[in-house]
């Protein structure tokens, strides 16, 4: 390969200009974030976000009545999934109810999960557990994760990170209630796909 | 109540009087009577010298007040001595009572009535009740708490007194209330014959020809009843109603249980009783169903008396403990046990301080014990009653269960070798083998002290993940600690006492001092809630402890704990340097499923059907590597029988586990230090709740969706697969997510 270039340069001696040096690549020192612009189910910057630590709201649609939210994200190279303070990958948006009607123990266990499956897939759930609180308007931030710019994958500055939702679901409003027909109830207990829409992360 | 002790009074009485008048006389000119009192002479004895003694009851409106009276002497010269004390003043009763007679009697008929059935006539009078005699003898003694009776407002008030006497020949003497027909007192009237402590002889199975501290009871007849051992009545035996024999529940006893000629139980226990001579068994297994009380089956009373009264004895004598628990509290051994679960076993009630001892299932079951009352079996089962006087037990999930089954097998052969010798405030160095359980096991043994793997269910040292082991199991380390402390440990690798956590091996420092230490640890240092909370470090700080407080001049005894500890891997010998240490992470820690279920040490929840890695902590070494094995001794005798092992270990450690919901063990051993091991059991669950054979977040919606459905509609939705959706299923998702793909 080396001997064909040198042949080539060789014939192309004469008046005409050497070719133009390709830009040096610079390293990414850190991640930027856009926001998606359709969508009814959208991660969204958080103001928190710094340039090595994006944090992203998920945001519903206004008037939709949900019970818990839960999807899986892979992530590209070049950046890893962060935790909070308690270790989760994932911190609740504040917005489902998560203990149990009635009862306030600061022990008790909710249905807040997260971790990050091979192939740098997040998943994240967040429910609400007791069917006695009544559903919640999703038009709002309904959990958090955080993306964090990984140095070591040498990515080159503007480089463009791929977000892929690969699977969403909710749990809706109508779940049935406990007087129902069992036959009837049991196939309201069921989650229902939607569609998250993720940014664009690009390597800064 | 007058205060004086006794006032003597001489007087000038009418000689022609009547002792009976001259004492009413005299006494009521002693004491301020209003004009409604009287006295009235209950009797009058004439002594030797001419003295009449007359015993006047203080009566109202011509009724007697209940426990007020005074006593006169008539002196032959006329002269008149008189005692107030017992007479009360100050007696005033408003109207008259509401019930009748007849009323007040069927009231103190049916109060009695459970106890007996009512013979004779009984009798009913009208009296005054002084309130502040309420009371009467404990009654519902089955758990020593006293019936409280109401006490009536005023000081005094109308009432009846019923004296009846039941079938049993038990008398009682019941106040009632003459208004509100309450019961104000309820007095046992008891006059029986004491029985006439007895020594025989007996031929047991184990102890052979030996003295029997028996009782001839007021028939004549004997019974494995001794009188000489124990001054507080048995809560088991009070549950029996005493009869004229002069049988009490006070004083040890040996008993059996009654079965039919099949050996079938027929749900009653008795007293060996009624010989006509005080020589008691013959030696040989029990074959004799249906006549337990006859001398074959009296063996195993023989037996089981003899070695409680040698426990007893040894407590008494060594440290000076009076009876089990330490209050003389009668001590009962109940043997020919049969059941599933009594034949070949022996256990101690601590509540009713009894020991049931099995009938053995030998030789019809090849596998069965031979009858469970051999001495050290018997002093093994009385050494829980000092265990659980501080609230130690042996308990299946915690560590604490070990120290309890060690130490009773420790003492059961300090016991034995203390019976074996002269008896005397000095515990011989000889006179046991150490095993456990040799002579009801024809020819085998239960568990050794000396190398308590010879039983492949028991190991030889702590390690991490030993608490969900049986407890006679896990008390394998401590019983050898103590074996160690008191006998010494070898250097030899090919003896059985070598340690490889102490191969330099040590000296032990005697039966003796080991008894003593120990005994003080466990009664002063160690103490629980029934709970279990107590850990094989704690038991070896309490030994240290109570070796410097017995033994402070004598380091070396102190260094001796310290090296019989750390032999059995229990801390470290003295002054070596921490060793490796391996833990199963309890990733717990005090949260709700901790609070809710007390025993998740050394367990993990993790995804079934899926590679993870059990997370693992090793200390004191810079090397943390370890090697994972499936499975741990556990296995055998796990508490949870449904601990099973399964998956498959890959190259780089991780687990690929089975797709199986249960607890499986895996054991980590230190690759530096290959004697460091842990073991730990995994939960394995059901994470795929929507069945998309994909196991993420989403997944714990379907638990969310189903959470606390009367009946799950949907097992899939429950971390079990179970008919039901709990708290426990959103704990145990989170916890298998938190450990198998935590955020880095």
């Amino acid at each position: 390969m080396k001997r064909l270039l040198l042949f080539a340069a060789l014939l192309g001696c004469g008046s005409n200009p050497p070719p133009a040096k390709a830009p040096a690549q610079v390293a990414a020192q850190g991640l930027d974030y856009q926001d998606p612009t359709t969508g009814s189910y959208r991660l969204l910057r958080n103001p928190a976000s710094t340039v090595t630590r994006l944090v992203l709201d998920l945001q519903g649609p206004q008037g939709e009545m949900t019970r818990g939210i839960g999807f899986n994200l892979k992530g590209g190279a070049g950046i890893r999934f962060g935790k909070f303070e308690d270790g989760l990958a994932v911190q609740s948006g504040g917005v489902y109810a998560l203990g149990t009607f009635g009862i306030s123990d600061p022990g008790e266990p909710v249905a807040v999960t997260g971790g990050v499956l091979p192939d740098n897939v997040l998943t994240v759930g967040v429910f609400q557990k007791d069917r006695g609180f009544p559903a919640q308007d999703s038009g709002a931030v309904l959990l958090r994760i955080a993306i964090e710019f990984e140095p070591a994958a040498g990515l080159a500055a503007g480089t463009e990170v791929a977000l892929q939702i690969l699977k969403a679901k909710v749990i809706p409003e109508d779940i049935g209630a406990t007087t129902d027909d069992p036959f009837f109830l049991q196939r309201k207990l069921r989650m229902k796909d939607v569609v998250i829409a993720a940014g664009k992360v690009t390597a800064l | 109540m007058r205060t004086e002790a006794l006032a003597v009074f001489l007087l000038s009485v009418a000689a022609a009087a009547a002792p009976a008048d001259r004492a009413a006389s005299a006494v009521r000119s002693a004491a301020a009577l209003s004009t409604r009192e009287g006295l009235s002479a209950r009797s009058t004895l004439l002594s030797a010298q001419g003295t009449a003694i007359v015993q006047l009851a203080h009566t109202y409106d011509g009724y007697r007040v209940l426990g007020s009276h005074a006593v006169a002497q008539v002196l032959p010269g006329g002269t008149v001595r008189t005692s107030t004390q017992e007479l009360l003043q100050n007696v005033s009763v408003a109207g008259e009572p509401f019930l009748k007679p007849d009323a007040a009697l069927a009231l103190a008929i049916d109060r009695v009535s459970p106890l007996g059935t009512p013979v004779g006539s009984p009798t009913i009078e009208r009296i005054v009740f002084p309130a502040q005699l309420t009371g009467g003898l404990p009654e519902g003694v089955f758990d020593r708490r006293l019936v409280v009776h109401a006490r009536p407002a005023a000081p005094y008030v109308w009432a009846y007194q019923a004296n009846l006497e039941l079938a049993n020949h038990r008398v009682f003497s019941v106040i009632v209330d003459g208004n509100t027909g309450q019961i104000l007192r309820n007095t046992e009237i008891r006059e029986s014959f004491a029985p006439i402590a007895s020594r025989g002889t007996g031929l047991g199975m184990y102890a052979g020809a030996v003295p029997v501290d028996a009782s001839q009871l007021a028939d004549g007849t004997y019974a494995l009843y001794d009188t000489t051992r124990g001054t507080l009545p048995n809560p088991w035996l009070e549950r029996f109603t005493p009869d004229d024999s002069g049988w009490t529940p006070v004083g040890m006893q040996a008993w059996f249980e009654a079965h039919d000629s099949r050996g079938k139980p027929l749900g009653s226990a008795f007293l060996f009783q009624q010989n006509p001579v005080n020589d008691w068994g013959d030696g040989q297994p029990f074959t004799a169903w249906s006549n337990e009380n006859g001398q074959n089956g009296q063996t195993a009373g023989v037996d089981a008396l003899y070695g409680t009264a040698a426990a007893w004895d040894f407590f008494k004598i060594i440290f000076g403990r009076d009876g089990f628990d330490g209050r003389g509290t009668t001590a009962v051994a109940a043997v020919l046990q049969t059941g599933p679960l009594l034949a070949d076993n022996a256990f101690f009630s601590p509540f009713l301080n009894v020991i049931f001892l099995g009938a053995g299932s030998y030789p019809g079951n090849p596998d069965g014990l031979a009858s469970v009352t051999d001495l050290e079996i018997v002093a093994h089962e009385w050494v829980h009653a000092i265990t659980f006087g501080n609230q130690l037990i042996s308990s299946d999930e915690s560590e604490e269960g070990g120290i309890v089954e060690g130490t009773c097998d420790f003492f059961s052969q300090i016991i034995e070798a203390w019976a074996a010798g002269p008896r005397t405030a000095v515990i011989p160095d000889t006179g046991t083998d150490w095993l456990v359980g040799k002579g009801i096991t024809h020819g085998g043994f239960l568990r050794s002290l000396v190398k308590p793997s010879r039983n492949p269910r028991v190991p030889d040292g702590w390690y991490g993940g030993i608490a969900p082991l049986e407890p006679h199991s896990k008390g394998g380390p401590i019983g050898r600690a103590l074996y160690f402390l008191a006998q010494g440990a070898s250097g030899n690798p090919a003896d059985e006492s070598y340690s490889p956590f102490l191969p330099q091996g040590m000296a032990g420092i005697g039966n003796d001092a080991a008894a003593r230490i120990w005994y003080k640890a466990v009664v002063e240092h160690l103490f629980g809630d029934l709970n279990g909370k107590n850990s094989f470090a704690d038991a070896r700080a309490a030994g240290i402890a109570a070796s410097l407080e017995l033994y402070p001049d004598d380091p070396a005894k102190t260094v001796a704990v310290e090296n019989a500890f750390a032999a059995v891997n229990v801390g470290d010998a003295h002054g070596a340097p921490p060793h490796t240490l391996v833990l199963f992470a309890d990733f717990r820690d005090g949260d709700w499923i901790n609070r809710a279920h007390d025993f998740y040490s050394n367990r993990q929840v993790l995804p079934r059907n899926e590679t993870v890695a059990p997370r693992i902590t090793v200390l004191n070494n810079a090397n943390t590597a370890v090697t994972w094995s499936l499975g741990g001794l556990s296995l055998w005798n796990g508490a949870n029988q449904f601990t099973t092992s399964g998956g498959v270990i890959n190259p780089d450690g991780t687990w690929t586990t089975p797709n199986e919901s249960s607890w499986h063990a895996i054991t980590a051993t230190s690759v530096a230090d290959p004697k460091q091991f842990a073991e730990g059991r995994a939960f394995l669950i059901n994470i795929d709740m929507d069945t998309d054979l994909e196991q993420d977040a989403i997944d714990m919606g379907g638990i969310a969706v189903s959470w606390f459905l009367g009946a799950a509609l949907n097992p899939a939705h429950s971390v079990f697969t179970a008919p039901f959706v709990d708290d426990t299923d959103v704990a145990y998702f989170v916890d298998a997510y938190r450990s198998t793909w935590p955020a880095k």
